[in-house]
């Protein structure tokens, strides 16, 4: 589908989207959705990026099992994120603290930001889209 | 003696006014998302452990969450039969969400 997708003339570089996540994987559909968008972005060549905030980093918790719940793995869907050339992901660093996740292995394009650097990622991007 | 039963992340408000009730002789279930306080390193199970409460967690939620491979000995995790049992055991129950 991608690949039928027309470009915009004359634009080097594709606009710069960052997808703000600031939900739990589970008990709303919020978080999926935010997955789902980058996805979508991803395929019109939009270049997404994304920003797990506050609750948002407890999508990233490696070893999540849908089926103990009869749902599908948020966990899944965020290692696919690669294969959709989506390998700007930003973490939330006090988040982590906040829920002694500090060590956690993350995502390899994952990079953990500070107050300062979310504020450089939400000054930096053209459009922002909140979840 | 109560149950209260958990399904509010930690930092909400929900998580909060629970723990503002639970005593030392009451019992405590982890559900939904409320499995995070859990996790062995979380600042919230220091404070759900200085309630005194018998603290648990619903085994399904947890696996969910990816919770289990960092989760506390200090939280038993129970399945849907436990949780009937522990219903029976306590003359109350509280849902907080």
């Amino acid at each position: 589908m991608a690949s039928d997708t027309p470009k915009a003339s004359g634009q080097a570089e594709p606009p710069r989207l960052l997808l703000v996540t600031r939900s739990p994987p589970y008990g709303s559909s919020l978080a999926r959705s935010a997955l789902d968008t980058a996805l979508a972005a991803a395929a019109f060549d939009m270049a997404p990026a994304l920003l797990f905030l506050d609750h948002g980093v407890l999508q990233l918790l490696p070893q999540q099992e849908g089926a103990a719940s009869e749902t599908r793995s948020h966990g899944k869907v965020l290692d696919s994120l690669p294969l959709y050339d989506i390998d700007r992901i930003y973490v939330d660093a006090a988040a982590l603290l906040h829920f002694g996740l500090q060590d956690m292995p993350l995502p390899a394009a994952a990079e953990v930001v500070d107050s300062t650097g979310i504020r450089a990622l939400l000054e930096g991007c053209d459009h922002i889209l909140s979840f | 003696m109560i149950l209260h039963t958990l399904n509010a992340s930690p930092g909400s408000t929900a998580f909060d006014h629970c723990l503002a009730q639970v005593a030392a002789d009451d019992g405590l279930l982890l559900m939904g998302n409320a499995v995070y306080a859990a996790l062995a390193n979380a600042p919230a199970l220091a404070r759900l452990r200085a309630t005194g409460a018998r603290l648990h967690v619903l085994e399904d939620d947890a696996r969910t969450a990816g919770v289990t491979p960092q989760m506390s000995e200090d939280v038993l995790a129970i399945d849907f039969d436990a949780f009937v049992a522990l219903s029976e055991q306590h003359a109350r129950q509280v849902a907080w969400f």
